[in-house]
């Protein structure tokens, strides 16, 4: 099924320029999952990550024009709309609070204190530190999508990887973070 | 191989992170792209229509603002039993959050925010404190809820206990509460909601207030400029 939606995109996306929204929405559903698991991290809160992702497949619909039908172009133009819209979230939520969902449990297991420094860590980064670790180690994407996701060069995605890596484990070395 | 550990380590933080999306979300979105307005109209008209809802909404902020009752909070020493003169809390404000362990937030600062005013006040439903400061708000607050109202304070390590029945950690960094304040640092309120408010850090740039609540510790948190102040509500 994938390799047919794989082969059927391009048409997708010409229906979806002409205004098909289902077409759109074929379109976009193998990248929800991605770009939640993406506003999940940024945001630290599940439902909002949810509301962020519903919140950008409406923009992308909104502004698919600006990709001039560029199907390869869509997965890191739609995490980059993710990403902005978790930013927007929380500014919007500083003028409540920025609720951190998962508080680690007392209870937890042995598993869990052998990552819990690393989740320690990580949460201390803000979310734009944290976005393209999400990207590279996480969704596993090139470099050149990690930094088409973050609007800056390939050379500039490499060093804020590495530079948000080295504050998880500060002697983790450039070659053992790719 | 190191790499490969750490890739596997993280993964797993960002899996405990994240789970996985309700299966519900794509029919989600689906339905809220199908629902949509036809949205090909001329782009002059959404451009006119922006600017009309931004001037309604600039409208609107600026009158609330004209309109909203500046003395809802007490100067600190003197708590008052009865409520103020607003009747019901503003319903524009943040609602209250009541699970979960903690909040924070981060923004731009100065190098040291100085709290010059604590003040406390109460109000139909709620009782507030608020955190004023100097020279702009400082670079992060964090809020931590907890069972019980001990807590212990820094850097000395002792244990102090507070009125009520939870607690309310409010951690205020990159502040002081020395420089600009010469008040009380133990305010006992006599509210039915927020009961003690007493500072438990003034440390190298670290100000924590403990807060110690009769209920369940649900609060609102928000900050307000002219002057910059950190205002907490303990929901009654």
């Amino acid at each position: 099924m994938f390799v047919a939606l794989m082969e059927q995109r391009p048409q997708l996306m010409t229906r979806a320029a002409a205004g098909d929204a289902d077409s759109f929405a074929i379109l976009i559903e193998p990248l929800l999952d991605p770009g939640y698991r993406l506003a999940a991290v940024m945001l630290a809160d599940r439902s909002s990550a949810e509301d962020a992702v519903q919140e950008a497949s409406i923009k992308a619909w909104r502004k698919l024009r600006q990709l001039h039908g560029d199907v390869n172009s869509l997965r890191p133009w739609f995490l980059s709309i993710v990403a902005n819209e978790c930013r927007m979230a929380r500014r919007q939520r500083w003028w409540s609070v920025l609720k951190l969902a998962e508080v680690p449990s007392s209870e937890s297991t042995t598993e869990h204190s052998a990552t819990s420094d690393l989740h320690q860590a990580l949460l201390k980064l803000n979310p734009d530190e944290r976005l393209p670790l999400v990207l590279h180690f996480y969704l596993d994407l090139p470099l050149d999508e990690v930094a088409r996701t973050l609007r800056v060069s390939p050379a500039a995605a490499k060093s804020r990887i590495y530079r948000a890596a080295k504050r998880l484990r500060s002697d983790l070395t450039l070659e053992e973070a790719f | 191989m190191p790499n490969e550990n750490f890739r596997r380590e993280l993964g797993h933080v960002f899996e405990e992170m994240t789970g996985s999306p309700s299966a519900a979300l794509p029919d989600r979105v689906r339905s809220s792209l199908a629902n949509l307005p036809e949205q090909r109209a001329p782009f002059w008209i959404a451009g006119v229509a922006a600017a009309v809802i931004a001037a309604l909404v600039v409208g609107i902020v600026v009158v609330g603002n004209i309109n909203r009752p500046q003395n809802r909070v007490l100067p600190v020493g003197v708590p008052t039993t009865s409520p103020s003169a607003s009747p019901t809390p503003d319903s524009t404000l943040p609602v209250f959050v009541c699970a979960g362990g903690s909040a924070q937030s981060t923004t731009p600062a100065p190098a040291v925010a100085f709290i010059d005013a604590l003040r406390i006040g109460t109000h139909p439903g709620y009782d507030r404190l608020t955190i004023e400061f100097k020279n702009g708000l400082p670079g992060g607050f964090e809020l931590r809820m907890q069972t019980g109202t001990t807590f212990t304070t820094s850097p000395k390590g002792d244990q102090v206990t507070l009125a009520g029945k939870n607690g309310i950690l409010v951690v205020i960094r990159g502040a002081d509460l020395h420089t600009n304040y010469s008040g009380s640092t133990d305010l006992k309120t006599g509210y039915a909601a927020l009961v003690e408010v007493r500072q438990v850090e003034d440390f190298e740039g670290v100000v924590q207030l403990a807060l110690g609540v009769s209920g369940s510790a649900c609060y609102s948190a928000f900050t307000m400029t002219g002057p910059d102040r950190l205002v907490i509500d303990v929901k009654g």
